[in-house]
């Protein structure tokens, strides 16, 4: 039976870790609520981006020309690519950037067995740290993105991107990241974001009466803009999702650290009782011995 | 039109939705100049320029910078989507002025180069210009 002070000693470390682990939980759970709620402004954006991309090519196909952008054609050969990674900067969150390096990890065995060229940049201490250890090595880190992403900084990112793209240097954007789904689940995935696969999304896509717009300039000209548009809005989404991810990975993560602790506290009690008990009868028992040895 | 407010402006940028209220008229820039919004528009999509979006409203008239981006004009809905939209109120001439003697001090030597410059010194132009005007 191990002793009642060492005991103690432990009870009270497990207490403090408790405390840590609860206040992480709530100060996730705080910026969680933030980060939902700068996604759900965000996605108005997007949503309306879509909008008038639908609204575009409906009068283009009328009118018989398919729309054709640099951003969203194949090149005729995938040769270099990047891969974007974007993980957190601060550990304690669960699964999630296991989640997302794994993905990577994937990926980067794949080009290297296609002999393909492939860029890797990556967003957040931790992915940093992870390719350093993995002596993979990265083109670009940044770990200025933290919990609320301003889409000034995205753009700049963005900007490259296109630029890149458009010149022919890369033939491919991939970007690793864990989608927001719903609040109770999100998933580690990797999206091809260029070349833009389809402008618009399934929602979009059954609108309601047709109108006739006027269009200033012609509707070609205005996609030649709307197209990098809703490439940046959704490298930015990218990077907002992850953002809310990762407070909900770290909340998770946290209740169920702040559980455990519980349930330790508790098992560290019972033996705190059941040694301090048989501490007090080894005690008594020697008092009685020591009382009928005098008799 | 006096009285009603009978159109809905709806500001958005990447970030947030910044304005969605009633407004009796309105002017932005286009690409290619300034336009107005009364209510009863056709329909129209546009792209949008670079400076001074004016909204007349039963509550007086706001003034925000604008930068970018695109419009939608559906019904009594006008949607402008842009890039960055700040309070003509909060830019500094100082600030402006110093942008533009910044892109002023560029030095551009290939064709992208050069019509980025004019872009930024157009825009910093403009900002000066609107500092200046709502600061008088």
């Amino acid at each position: 039976m191990a002793k009642a002070r060492a005991i103690i000693k432990r009870l009270k470390a497990v207490r403090n870790v408790r405390k840590i682990t609860r206040t992480m939980e709530l100060v996730a759970t705080a910026r969680f609520k933030k980060a939902m709620d700068r996604a759900t402004q965000a996605a108005a954006y997007t949503r309306k981006i879509s909008e008038i991309v639908s609204d575009l090519s409906n009068t283009d196909q009328e009118k018989g020309g398919a729309f054709t952008h640099p951003l969203l054609q194949q090149h005729p050969a995938e040769k270099k690519s990047i891969l974007l990674v974007i993980t957190s900067n601060r550990g304690l969150c669960g699964g999630y950037n296991g989640g997302v390096l794994r993905l990577a990890q994937g990926r980067i065995r794949q080009a290297k067995a296609d002999q393909l060229p492939l860029e890797i940049e990556v967003s957040g201490k931790r992915g940093i740290g992870f390719f350093k250890f993995q002596k993979i090595e990265t083109t670009a880190s940044y770990t200025h993105f933290e919990d609320k992403p301003s889409f000034e900084e995205v753009d700049v990112l963005a900007r490259r991107f296109v630029q890149l793209f458009v010149s022919g240097e890369i033939d491919r954007l991939d970007v690793s990241y864990t989608k927001f789904e719903t609040m109770s689940r999100q998933k580690s995935v990797i999206e091809t974001l260029l070349p833009i696969g389809k402008l618009t999304t399934a929602e979009s896509e059954k609108t309601g009466p047709k109108v006739e717009y006027e269009f200033l300039p012609s509707p070609r000209e205005i996609l030649e803009e709307l197209v990098p548009a809703s490439f940046k809005a959704r490298l930015y989404k990218c990077f907002l999702d992850a953002a809310v991810s990762e407070q909900i990975a770290r909340m998770v993560a946290m209740k169920s650290a702040t559980d455990n602790a519980d349930e330790m506290i508790r098992t560290i009690r019972a033996q705190y009782n059941r040694a301090r008990q048989s501490q007090i009868t080894s005690e008594l028992s020697e008092i009685i011995g020591g009382a009928a040895a005098l008799e | 039109m006096a009285g009603g407010d009978k159109l809905r402006l709806i500001v958005v940028t990447p970030e947030r939705t910044l304005l969605d209220e009633p407004v009796a008229a309105l002017r932005f820039p286009l690409y290619d100049g300034d336009i107005g919004i009364l209510p009863g528009r056709i329909p129209l999509v546009g792209r949008l320029g670079t400076g001074e979006l004016r909204i007349t409203a039963a509550a007086g008239a706001t003034s925000y910078f604008i930068d970018g981006g695109f419009a939608q004009v559906l019904g009594s809905t006008v949607t402008l989507l842009t890039n960055r939209a700040v309070p003509s109120k909060e830019i500094s001439a100082a600030d402006a002025e110093k942008q533009l003697a910044e892109v002023l001090a560029r030095v551009a030597k290939t064709d992208e180069e050069t019509t980025a410059k004019q872009v930024d010194q157009q825009r910093a132009r403009k900002m000066l210009n609107l500092a200046q005007k709502s600061n008088s």
